[in-house]
């Protein structure tokens, strides 16, 4: 098939804009995120529940490292019939319905102002402003199953794959420009790199169960088949061994 | 950091790892790729590489950049990495998703009109 | 030349100084006499920082101040409060202050009012209880520690807090829970196994001894540099010789021999020329029965 020539105009006025307004776009939208964005109140109840699991998953991970006795008071604690923490505290069912709770209403709604609404709108209008081009080239040879998804918009039967048609450029960009974002916006706070981990292993400790009943079950269930398997049963003589094979 | 959660045995002694090292190390090396990527799949455009050529350039520079942590980290690379290989795997088609969108990029800037 | 020195003599670039300071703030170092000399020696805010560090910089100055009891500082938390007038980090650093002149009333006054305005303010709540405790009411400090904990239960700090005061009123069997909290928590601190080593060794009786044994040895696993688990295994394992010489349990008198041989040799190499000395000392300090 004969190559295609495309006038230069179309590199400048549409190849190019199209990258630059979807990159454009994904910094506006991520700072817009950051002002829409609401400090969540926490309630106690919630945190304490949340440290109170955070407190079982380690008794089950690390409780080898604990005397049988210490690791059966506690779990007698968590999980006893009459006293047990996970039986006695009760917690409502989390509300099935977020439509009832107005707070997650708006988290929702923000959520979909952000992501969803300009990738709609920019989408639309590039479609409508740029529509009907081939952009470029993919510089390698496709198969005729990417046609629909290279060339949205351009219906030629006869052309090769490897052609990219505007909408699908914009479609493209809106992928392959993700990691670029964290490259970049990241780079803003690179300096506080360390804080921002902190904010997310603190933020692990606060994000609360969804549904504080469901987790208490599933953790008294994984707690009561936990087996307590002393580890350092064999502390001193592998104490004694390593120090024999370092001499 | 006290956050010492990943283990590895090694036979004789289980090692701890600090989750925050090697998170922030993770986060370093992920930056060092998707701009490994950027910058090759740039250069694989200029070039007006085609074809397998240009696949086979990003494995290249995906084997480099391999290297040069390496050659960065010295023999005691098992300090900041639980393993070699997955350092050369992970992320691997991510970034050929970034290489291939800069390739294009400016392989359709440069040569196709 | 020491850190002071440098300080003091300004060796250190401006920007060095920051670099310093920001290292010392990642890294949890507290430094106070170093921080409080570095903005006595230079003009930090004139660097380049960007706003946000600006602001960090003034928490680790304030920090500082307080504990090289600079409460001059107070003009620095006013001018904060000025800016976020309804910040509740800044209405600690005012608690802070209080507590630092000893004005301990108004302190709580101010840390109560952080508390019913955001319940979640955990930080609030331990300041109360470091106030009841540098009062010295060490049974409402405990009592508040151990409400706290009830709500807050994975704190590795309150646990630690705990376990100290219980100690310092001898609960042992109370501070070795706690002790073992925080192991559940960083099973692979050395001190950790260690504390509670210790804890059990002070405790006594035979069942402890063992278990001390144990731990003094999974510390040393971890760390062999830690003397102390070094001593401590020494004691403990005399102490279980003597035990196992009159019951008469011959494998696990071997056991224990070996051990205590070992913990010898081992702080003999450490303490090459005073060896004699050391044995001898330590054997005066065992628990004998």
């Amino acid at each position: 098939m004969a190559e295609l020539l495309l006038d230069p105009h179309i590199r400048f006025w549409v190849f190019l804009p199209i990258v630059v307004i979807t990159f454009l776009v994904g910094i506006v939208r991520h700072y817009v995120s950051i002002i829409l964005s609401s400090q969540k109140k926490i309630e106690l109840l919630q945190v304490q529940d949340s440290q109170v699991m955070i407190r079982a998953r380690l008794l089950r991970e690390n409780g080898k490292y604990l005397p049988r006795q210490s690791f059966a008071m506690r779990r007698h604690w968590f999980n006893n019939e009459e006293t047990g923490y996970f039986k006695v505290q009760k917690r409502a069912a989390a509300s099935q319905n977020p439509m009832t709770d107005p707070g997650m209403m708006t988290d929702m709604l923000k959520g979909n102002v952000t992501n969803v609404l300009p990738m709609i709108v920019i989408g639309g209008w590039i479609n409508w402003m740029f529509s009907g081009f081939l952009t470029t080239k993919v510089p390698f040879p496709l198969t005729l199953r990417f046609k629909p998804m290279l060339q949205r918009g351009v219906e030629l039967a006869y052309l090769d794959a490897s052609w990219v048609s505007s909408a699908s450029w914009y479609f493209l960009n809106v992928f392959g420009l993700r990691t670029i974002y964290a490259l970049v916006l990241g780079e803003n706070n690179a300096a506080d790199q360390s804080k921002v981990m902190q904010e997310q292993m603190s933020g692990a400790a606060m994000a609360m169960p969804p549904d504080p009943k469901a987790a208490f079950k599933a953790e008294w269930e994984a707690l009561e088949i936990t087996e307590h398997k002393w580890a350092l049963s064999n502390v001193e003589s592998d104490l004694l061994s390593i120090t024999e094979d370092k001499n | 950091m006290s956050g010492t959660t990943k283990s590895k045995d090694n036979k004789t002694e289980p090692i701890a790892y600090s989750e925050a090292a090697l998170r922030n190390n993770a986060i370093v090396v992920e930056y060092c790729r998707t701009s490994m990527a950027a910058l090759s799949g740039s250069t694989a455009g200029v070039l007006g590489l085609t074809g397998l050529n240009g696949f086979a350039f990003y494995v290249l520079s995906v084997i480099t950049l391999w290297v040069m942590f390496m050659i960065k980290a010295g023999p005691n690379w098992h300090k900041y990495y639980v393993s070699r290989q997955s350092l050369l795997t992970n992320g691997f088609f991510g970034a050929l998703f970034t290489y291939v969108l800069f390739w294009t990029f400016i392989y359709g800037m440069v040569h196709v009109y | 030349m020491t850190l002071f020195d440098k300080i003091v003599s300004r060796e250190l670039t401006q920007n060095e100084a920051i670099d310093l300071l920001r290292q010392w703030r990642e890294n949890n170092e507290r430094k106070s006499n170093e921080i409080a000399m570095i903005h006595m020696f230079y003009d930090i805010y004139s660097g380049k920082i960007s706003a946000n560090e600006r602001l960090m910089l003034k928490e680790q100055l304030i920090f500082a101040s307080l504990d090289v009891h600079d409460l001059l500082t107070e003009f620095q938390i006013d001018f904060l409060l000025q800016e976020f007038p309804a910040s509740m980090r800044v209405m600690r650093y005012k608690a802070m202050v209080r507590e630092a002149k000893e004005k301990y009333d108004e302190a709580l006054e101010i840390l109560d009012y952080i508390i019913k305005a955001d319940e979640t303010n955990a930080p609030a709540r331990k300041r109360r209880i470091a106030i009841f405790k540098a009062q010295g009411q060490i049974t409402e400090a405990i009592k508040e520690l151990v409400d706290y904990l009830k709500k807050f239960m994975s704190d590795v700090e309150g646990w630690q807090q705990l376990c100290e005061l219980y100690l310092s009123v001898g609960e042992l069997q109370r501070a070795v829970f706690c002790a073992e909290e925080m192991l559940l928590h960083q099973p692979h601190c050395h001190f950790h196994h260690q504390r509670v080593a210790d804890i059990r060794y002070t405790m006594g009786g035979v069942e402890n001894m063992e278990l001390a044994k144990s731990y003094y040895c999974q510390a040393l696993k971890l760390n062999p540099e830690n003397m102390r688990a070094t001593l401590g295994l020494f004691l403990t394992t005399t102490n279980l010789l003597n035990h196992y010489k009159s019951s008469g349990n011959s494998a696990k008198r071997k056991e224990a021999w070996k051990l205590s041989q070992w913990t010898q040799t081992k702080a003999a190499k450490r303490t090459a020329t005073k060896k004699i000395k050391l044995t001898k000392m330590l054997l005066n300090l065992a628990i004998t029965e």
